[in-house]
């Protein structure tokens, strides 16, 4: 990985000594841990920690004083339609994002992991949307699929098909958010599935050619298993994201049409800086905490595993 | 398929390939191409521009401080990328290197850290900023963001992997920590710091809902919040809010275009979390 | 000699203190773009007409950025509050329920001014409990918007004044589908917002909120399904279905797209939108504004836009100085500045009287549409405009309601739907103030 050997020398010589200088030892370590572990504490645990707190509270109109009011935040947002409309609209935008993106971004994996003439051309091509920031993406979709001017149903009515209603219909408008968070997001996909797939030895597939076997078997029979742990955990990113998408909601539908758009997280921002109803959104997001604490745990897994590959 | 004459896969393997380029980038091109418009030609079909003109641009830098949303954006991203490297490689030193009683805890805490999405503490997160007057302004953009769990992580992982006699050489030579920190570990570890630093830089200028929440001050605001308050502004002047996007996607693009591998290499390393 | 030597000393000493002491006061508004241009140019006016108060302006983006900047302002103790805010029209309840507000009539009556100055469909919309709270800023109606080419060229005469029903027929015969069916010119355009709803209950005479719209006592319940409402919405989403009326989404400006594409012949906007759309439309087309539409006999719509409301908690002093910053934003040619350079209309009398605004006026004759719809407007609870709490949020849930109208719910059935819901939201802000 580094040649370590080698520089070894070097760095020992250009190390220089001032013990007069020296700092205690004691001293030396809290510079090291306190400055990240305060900020750990106060800008990461603190506030989990409040938005517990919080969810058991109401807030007046101004927000300017909180009573207790234990669970009841939790027991209105189990009945409330809206809250489980939110959080159906939420894993069914991930149930489209995931796949789609995977599958876009194995595709493109797959054409660019293998060096051939072009390559750095189309490689940067494939992944050049991890450097498009969400919020330039949802304008660029949302002039490609304007209703009157996009790109998009000017060709499809050149080929004789009915122009869509691609974000204002209840139906498709999720839809088609989801198309958009998986573009914005299959370079992302291209570039960990790529890293993946130059993992695979060489000889594997030198292997199976001997004996016979074409791109598909190869596919199925190497590729695939041997780049499911990079898989999985790609999916698993890619769901924890998906779930927590915001901006080009923010930007391309604002929740709507009839709400069809509404996801949890959007809900939240909604409850706590329109409604100005800060506790309930405090326990929606609780919710979400513990949805996604138990995602990213299976995550953490994988990750644990993989590490020690490396 | 594997009986496709090499004649023919060649050619159908680079159609493929243009293709996929092609409907992937589209979406901009169609942006790229409302920028260069005037609002009478925007519905004009075609993806080419009827008669190119830079007075979209024009308009959207004379009207919008577009500039300065980018340069709220540089320097919040900058600051956070700087502050998680430093942090990162303290804490990641500490964890990897440094003997003290609870040291397994400690590391043990900044991985369940790792678990908790940033998204959903953002309220509370967003109350104590508020009480700390740090609303609209570069603190609360930029101090919740200088520690990275997953940063201290990636570090205390890659500077353990590092040999001991290193370390221990150092040691014998009487450097302290901070010395072996700075001239054994960083040197060794710049790839993982080139790509943590990418990493955590293009996360911090892509931020939106925190920014979104705690700005309300126009000239505070960064390019990717300014770009909603374009849109909303801007109403139907398609061409203008096009114009003022091309010029916030300019620097990432940029950025990816020229660090490419670093971008990569970060992406490859961190994307493991987000 | 002595009394003028004490009157010398007291000018140098006044001259002297003014010079040190300019106030300065805070005004936050959300005027954006062409708007925010001319608010900036009528601040600029003021601190440079006068050497006693000097207003500093920040635009703090929309108007929902603007309360939520607040209430963190007034969550910290007041501290960075504004002297003068801009608060959009259904915040009228929420400002003068949360008490952070210095009611305008209180400072207007210690200053003498006189209150029937005012145009009286502003002053009632920001009258809340007897009490008027806030200075209509930026007022608006809903208008039509008519293509007039298109008009003449199907024999339809213009006329200012519209029932629902004659609105429709003239939409059907405006529309023009091709041989396969499909429509490539729509009769009409309405952009799906919950303002056009309210307006069109107002202007038949009905109620949004009970309790008279909120004017005589709390409101406790919505009322927009009212019979007014009820054919509105079932008017809109039949034209819609039989592609009549063209559904453009939420989107104010991909409606205003197509009218301006000359896609749709009629359209309804605000006469806050008249600037940006003789501006699209180019010489495209002539374009000719009328009356917002009604169901039997026209009432009277209510005012839209937003009022700038005085904060509490600041010295006698700084709210003087708000106080002349209000009274020069009330004065005539400052209102005329303004209207002419907005297309919003003037809430004092007399100033489309001034030469400056009846040239304007000639210039552009669909100007003065809003203007002379607010003349002929009858004045009652109706036409103030429905007055409650947790408007954001039940605008929301009005917009679903027509969406779902659109595909094809019954319009009564979506709104009595609505309605249950936007009861809970009403009660849930109810008893968050008396708490």
């Amino acid at each position: 990985m580094i040649n370590a050997k080698n520089s070894e020398r070097n760095l020992q010589k250009s190390i220089p000594v001032r013990q007069a200088g020296r700092l205690g030892e004691g001293l030396e370590v809290a510079l090291l841990l306190l400055p990240a572990l305060l900020l750990l504490l106060v800008f990461t645990v603190w506030p989990t920690l409040n938005a517990f707190w919080l969810s058991f509270h109401r807030e007046n109109l101004l927000g300017t004083e909180r009573d207790w009011v234990g669970l009841s935040n939790y027991a209105e947002m189990l009945r409330d339609p809206a809250f489980w409309r939110a959080v159906g609209a939420t894993f069914l935008f991930a149930a489209i994002v995931v796949p789609v993106q995977l599958v876009l971004g194995l595709l493109a994996a797959l054409m660019v992991a293998r060096p051939f003439p072009g390559v750095a051309l189309f490689r940067t091509l494939f992944f050049l949307t991890t450097a498009v920031p969400t919020a330039v993406a949802a304008v660029a979709w949302g002039w490609y699929l304007h209703p009157i001017g996009g790109t998009l149903n000017r060709w499809l009515e050149a080929v004789g098909l009915p122009a869509q209603p691609w974000l204002t219909s209840p139906e498709l408008a999720l839809p088609t958010l989801a198309i958009v968070t998986a573009w914005a997001g299959v370079g992302f996909t291209a570039i960990l599935l790529t890293a993946g797939l130059q993992q695979i030895p060489e000889d594997l597939y030198e292997a199976a050619r001997m004996d016979g076997a074409g791109a598909w078997t190869q596919f199925w029979r190497i590729t695939l298993p041997m780049l499911s742990p990079t898989l999985f955990l790609v999916a698993l990113l890619t769901v924890l994201t998906s779930l927590t998408a915001f901006g080009q909601i923010h930007l391309l539908t604002r929740g709507g049409p009839m709400e069809s758009t509404t996801v949890w997280i959007y809900r939240i921002y909604q409850d706590a800086f329109f409604n100005f109803r800060f506790s309930y959104a405090a326990a929606q997001s609780v919710a979400l905490f513990l949805v996604l604490l138990l995602l990213a745990a299976l995550q953490f897994r994988g990750l644990g595993r993989r590490v020690h590959y490396e | 398929m594997s009986s496709l004459p090499r004649w023919l896969a060649r050619p159908l393997f680079y159609l493929l390939l243009g293709v996929y380029a092609w409907l992937l980038v589209l979406p901009l091109l169609s942006l790229l191409s409302a920028s260069f418009r005037t609002e009478a030609d925007l519905f004009t079909p075609g993806l080419l521009p009827p008669q190119p003109t830079l007075e979209a641009y024009r308009e959207a830098l004379a009207k919008h401080p577009i500039l300065r949303y980018l340069l709220n954006s540089l320097v919040v991203s900058l600051a956070i990328t700087l502050g998680v490297l430093l942090t990162s490689a303290t804490l990641g030193y500490a964890l990897a290197r440094v003997r003290f009683a609870g040291q397994s805890l400690l590391f043990g805490f900044v991985v369940g850290l790792l678990l908790i999405p940033d998204e959903v503490t953002f309220l509370p997160r967003y109350l104590l900023v508020q009480e700390l007057g740090w609303i609209n302004s570069y603190w609360a953009l930029i101090v919740p963001f200088l520690a990275s769990p997953l940063g201290i992580f990636l570090m205390r992982q890659f500077i353990k992997s590092l040999p001991q006699d290193l370390f221990d050489a150092a040691r014998i030579d009487g450097a302290g920590h901070l010395r072996t920190l700075w001239y054994v570990a960083l040197p060794l570890a710049a790839p993982a710091l080139g790509a943590l630093g990418a990493l955590s830089f293009l996360g911090a200028w892509n931020m939106y809902l925190w920014p979104l929440v705690v700005i309300n001050q126009n000239e505070m605001k960064t390019a990717q919040i300014a770009i909603a308050q374009v849109q909303s502004v801007e109403v139907s002047s398609w061409n203008v809010v096009a114009a003022a996007a091309m010029l916030v996607l300019l620097p990432t693009l940029l950025a990816f275009l020229l660090a490419q591998r670093a971008f990569i290499r970060g992406i490859a390393l961190g994307g493991l979390k987000g | 000699m002595l009394r003028l030597w004490l009157i010398l000393a007291g000018i140098a000493l006044g001259g002297l203190g003014l010079a040190q002491q300019r106030i300065t006061i805070d005004f936050w508004h959300s005027m954006g773009g062409v708007l925010g241009e001319a608010t900036e140019a009528l601040v600029k006016d003021f601190n440079a007409a006068q050497n006693r108060v000097t207003v500093r302006s920040q635009f703090v983006g929309s108007y929902d950025d603007g309360l939520n900047k607040l209430r963190a302002a007034l969550q910290a103790g007041g501290q960075g509050r504004p002297n003068v805010i801009q608060v959009y029209d259904i915040g009228a309840r929420f400002m003068a329920d949360s008490g952070a507000v210095l009611p305008l009539e209180d400072l207007a009556r210690a200053n003498n001014f006189d209150l029937s100055q005012f145009v009286p469909q502003p002053r009632n919309y920001y009258t809340v409990d007897g009490k008027l709270y806030g200075l209509a800023f930026n007022s608006s109606n809903p208008i039509l918007y008519f293509n007039a080419q298109a008009l003449e060229q199907a024999g339809i005469p213009y006329r200012n004044t519209w029932s629902l029903a004659d609105l429709e027929a003239a939409a059907r015969k405006l529309t023009i589908k091709d041989a396969a069916g499909k429509t490539t010119r729509y009769g009409l355009s309405i952009p799906i917002d919950s303002w056009f709803m309210e307006q069109f209950s107002y202007n038949s005479g009905q109620y949004f909120c009970n309790n008279e719209n909120g004017r005589k006592a709390r409101a406790t319940e919505v009322t927009f399904n009212n019979p007014a409402a009820v054919a509105f919405l079932d008017t809109w989403a039949r034209l819609v279905r039989e592609g009549v009326a063209a559904n453009t989404g939420r989107n104010w400006a991909d409606s205003q797209s197509l009218f301006a594409q000359g896609q749709a012949a009629i359209a309804v906007y605000s006469t806050a939108s008249l600037t940006g759309v003789l501006r699209q439309v180019g010489n495209r087309f002539p374009v000719r504004t009328a009356f917002y539409p009604y169901l039997r006999e026209r009432n009277g719509t209510a005012i839209g836009g937003a009022a700038v409301y005085l904060i509490r908690g600041f010295s006698d002093e700084q709210n003087a100085a708000s106080w002349e910053f209000i009274r020069f934003l009330l004065r005539p040619e400052t209102q005329a500045k303004w209207i002419i350079g907005t297309g919003y209309f003037p809430v004092v009398k007399g100033v489309t009287e001034l030469p400056s605004v009846r040239q304007a006026y000639v210039r552009q004759p669909n100007y003065t549409t809003a203007v002379r719809q607010l003349e002929t407007s009858k004045v009652n609870t109706a036409s103030a405009g429905c007055l409650m709490g947790g408007f954001t949020e039940i605008r929301q849930i009005v917009q679903s309601a027509i969406e779902e109208a659109l595909r094809g719910k019954p319009a009564q059935q979506a709104l009595d739907e609505a309605k249950q819901r936007a009861d809970q939201v009403l009660a849930r802000y109810n008893a968050s103030v008396r708490q």
